[in-house]
């Protein structure tokens, strides 16, 4: 259980407070609510790149990272399809210097051509080294593509190609400040060794002035029904081949959303998961296999995949790999399964309350989601799936003209 | 918008960190046995290290492949039955391979411990690797080692251990994913054996670890188990290579990872603290030298790293850097530009004061809760130093002066004596 309390300031900002006694930091935790879905889908990856610019000082300071070093403290942020989040952690008693530095954050960036053009290189260089030049980094750019059709969960975080952050202009940049950076659209989370009365004035003392804005939403895309099943083969200098098997599931905070997790857990969480004992251990197709969830907030994908061990067909492994997700889905979970769950879901429920940070971070996402209350609820969630929920939501994910297939394969094997 | 908001808030400057040593006991088996009682949770986490490590091996990887075997089967019990026990109460088992001590950590809650210490105890000391579990992981790690010789920022790291360290040192990594095929069953096993033994262990339980744990663990644990090995090794020559500069061609890349340094002293050597200082300043934090002339000025990098790795017996200096292939000649100029300035020019104040406050942060975080204050602990005594070098390291944070700093450049960071190992498209 995560005890917080939780006010709304006049300008729309929602303020959660968490104590945690037991460690001599606070965090001062900033969630936006926009992410890489909020783009236009000619200027995408800006939510990601706008969050580099960010950093180089706002309005009233002109050094970010200096100001956070002189309080003895740390900071960083990070960009998802669904939020942005910016976090400054350091000694509880110098707590105002990162309430200085966020509020100011949102009060306005300070925008200049020489940020935007260095930064543009830093993120096209970020871009070469995680998906560019790295073995399997664009899986997630083919796998979104071939999934998504309308969606703005076609393309990562990163961006769909790196001439659209090139071709970023400060105009650009300032719009998109004044679209999506407000109180109005934000969450403040205080966690660590501070009281609530004490977190709530300083809240108010440096964030209530910051005036409202108006937010532009964009129509919000639905994905169609996916009708059909797609297949996608790609050759690539890799040396092993694999595939990606994705199908459309409902969203972060439906029922759905934990049956699956449920799901991907007994196909693959631990060494005693049926894909490491039946597909690695006793068939030995595999070397490596995984099903997880991409985990956004909207309704996101079921991924299987996996590396074929050395002379199996990877058509061959990824047809038993089907039959054996298909299977675990059909035969009902059994009290041993469901008592392992249960036993899971306390163990990690457990440590995830020990990091203060961590903790903040999770707060943030799901008020962003819409309450922030539902982290608390997450346990009776998974133990609340019966064997039914598990068979029903499984009949809808694994229907027929539901599925995406990207078979990944080696360039060198093609040549045999 | 008020005009509070123009001046920095006061800052107060980290005050007290605690260093109060863990509660020790020497077990009859002749087990480090150390407590960290502390946390909000009803968590414990168990830490054992032996000295196992590649310095220990008869040849390589046997260590890597003795720690993965570790929970794939006991005399009476196979990996399976492990497996599904382990997962049941929801705990996490590692075990995990380094250059001089291996690690193998459990972490359950309190409550479970009864259940699962007699099947920890058993996976340590009765493990039977059996044969065809090896030959899975032994497949596993070699498709791993295929993936990882197309990451350039590998490439160069690891061919930069072998040039300054010399191929064969037990610190230098294996060159290709064919060297998986040389490793043997009986070779692992046997490193097991002699190395994983009661009198060779350190042991560190953290969390809610009451009276009631603790005995436990000494019943567990306590009488010993496995035979002492006389292990005796003469310090290896290193044999760095004679060429300083190395490219390692990969035609297809689009950008270049770039790997630069040399061997230094070690965390015993009195000027340790003080070389750990200036390679922060020169590339250990986002506001670093590199970082702000490659990254933040220039926009060449997403990232680079200057940083002191220390082992128990070495130490190597090492910046890192992946780069637009075309630039990769600039990217090496003005790391070395930046190497020549610390050695010329003073630190201004306005620099140091506030990294000072940044580096004793991290060192409070070091210490914050019982995990942390363990890791911290078991890495002290991992390079067998007092208590006292964390003081020591404060005193280095607070002090050390613009002068120290240039002098320990000019000592350390001569670019004549730089290893420079680049790989990528030339």
């Amino acid at each position: 259980m995560i005890q917080f309390d939780k006010r709304i300031l006049e300008n729309g900002l929602p303020v959660i407070v968490h104590t945690d006694r037991s460690t001599p930091f606070v965090a001062v935790n900033v969630c936006y609510n926009v992410g890489s879905k909020h783009e236009d889908p000619n200027r995408t990856g800006f939510a990601h790149l706008f969050e580099h610019l960010t950093f180089a000082g706002s309005v009233h300071v002109p050094d970010f990272d200096t100001a956070v070093q002189r309080a003895g403290g740390a900071n960083n942020a990070f960009t998802s399809n669904d939020l942005t989040n910016y976090y400054i952690t350091l000694p509880a008693n110098n707590i105002e210097t990162a309430l200085w530095l966020e509020s100011d954050r949102m009060i306005g960036p300070k925008f200049s051509k020489k940020g935007l053009d260095v930064q543009k290189k830093v993120v096209i260089e970020e871009f070469r080294q995680r998906n560019l030049n790295r073995p399997y980094g664009d899986v997630w750019h083919l796998l979104r593509d071939l999934a998504y059709k309308v969606h703005p969960y076609r393309w990562p975080t990163i961006g769909l190609v790196p001439e659209h952050i090139a071709s970023a202009t400060l105009t650009d940049v300032k719009d998109f400040f004044f679209h999506h950076y407000a109180p109005n659209n934000a969450v403040l989370v205080i966690s660590g060794n501070i009281g609530s009365p004490e977190a709530f004035k300083l809240a108010e003392k440096w964030f209530a002035d910051i005036p409202s804005r108006e937010i532009t939403h964009y129509p919000s895309l639905q994905e169609p029904m996916q009708e059909a099943d797609r297949e996608l083969t790609v050759y690539r200098d890799v040396p092993i081949d694999t595939f990606y098997v994705a199908w459309h599931m409902g969203a972060r905070n439906e029922k759905n959303f934990y049956v699956l997790d449920l799901l991907s857990d007994i196909l693959s969480n631990g060494s005693s998961s049926r894909f490491e004992v039946k597909l690695v251990k006793e068939q030995k197709l595999f070397t490596e296999a995984d099903a997880y969830l991409s985990g956004e907030n909207e309704p996101g994908l079921f991924v299987a995949t996996g590396k074929a061990s050395p002379g199996v067909d990877i058509h061959l492994a990824r047809e038993k790999m089907l039959e054996e997700i298909l299977m675990t889905a059909e035969t009902s979970i059994t009290d041993y399964e469901l008592e392992k769950v249960k036993n899971r879901v306390e163990a990690d429920l457990l440590l995830n309350e020990i990091g203060y940070l961590e903790k903040a971070i999770q707060l943030a996402s799901f008020e962003i989601m819409g309450d922030a209350s539902e982290i608390n609820r997450q346990g009776e969630q998974y133990l609340s799936i019966t064997a039914a929920d598990l068979l029903e939501t499984a009949g809808k994910l694994f229907r027929k003209g539901n599925r995406n297939t990207l078979n990944y394969l080696a360039l060198q094997n093609s040549k045999k | 918008m008020s005009s509070f908001r123009t001046i920095a808030p006061q800052v107060h400057s980290v005050e007290k960190i605690d260093f109060v040593e863990p509660v020790h006991q020497l077990l009859p088996g002749g087990t480090s046995f150390f407590t960290l009682y502390g946390g909000t949770q009803e968590i414990v986490k168990l830490d054992f290290s032996f000295k196992a490590g590649n310095w220990f091996e008869s040849s390589k990887l046997e260590s890597l492949m003795s720690a993965s075997m570790i929970s794939e089967g006991t005399t009476g019990k196979s990996a399976r039955e492990i497996a599904d026990r382990i997962d049941f109460y929801g705990a996490q088992l590692n075990s995990l391979p380094y250059y001089d001590n291996n690690y193998v950590s459990l972490l359950s809650l309190k409550k479970h411990l009864p259940h699962l210490l007699p099947l920890f105890a058993e996976i340590i000391q009765d493990a039977s690797f059996p044969e065809n579990e090896f030959e899975i992981i032994r497949q596993k790690r070699k498709q791993r080692a295929q993936v990882d010789a197309e990451k350039v920022g590998l490439v160069a790291q690891r061919n930069f251990m072998r040039a300054v360290m010399g191929k064969d040192h037990p610190y230098a990594p294996v060159a290709t994913s064919e060297s998986y095929d040389q490793v043997t069953l009986e070779g692992a096993k046997s490193h097991y054996l002699r190395h994983y033994y009661s009198g060779n262990a350190t042991l560190f339980a953290s969390g809610d670890v009451d009276d009631s744990v603790t005995k436990m663990i000494v019943d567990n644990f306590g009488a010993g188990w496995g035979t002492p090995f006389p292990f005796k090794k003469d310090q290896p020559e290193v044999q760095g290579s004679e060429e300083k500069k190395l490219f390692l061609e990969r035609e297809n890349a689009n950008q270049n990872a770039v790997t630069i340094g040399k061997r230094v002293p070690t965390q015993h050597h009195p000027d340790s603290a003080g070389l750990k200082l200036v390679t922060t300043i020169f590339g250990g934090y986002f506001g670093s030298r590199l970082m702000s002339n490659l990254r933040e000025e220039k926009g060449l990098t997403y990232g680079i790293h200057a940083s002191v790795v220390s082992f128990v017996r070495d130490a190597i200096f090492m910046i890192h850097a992946e780069v637009t292939a075309e630039k990769t000649e600039e990217a090496i100029r003005e790391i070395f530009y930046e190497m020549q300035r610390l050695r010329e020019e003073l630190v201004p104040e306005s620099e140091l004061e506030p990294l000072r406050s940044f580096l004793l942060g991290r060192m409070l975080e070091d210490f914050d809760g019982p995990f942390a204050r363990a890791q911290s602990f078991s890495s002290l005594y991992e390079a067998e130093l007092e208590v006292g070098y964390f003081d020591k390291i404060i005193h280095a944070i607070k002090t050390t002066t613009p002068e120290q700093i240039r002098d320990l450049a000019r000592r350390y960071l001569d670019p004549e004596t730089m290893y420079t190992v680049a790989a990528g498209k030339r």
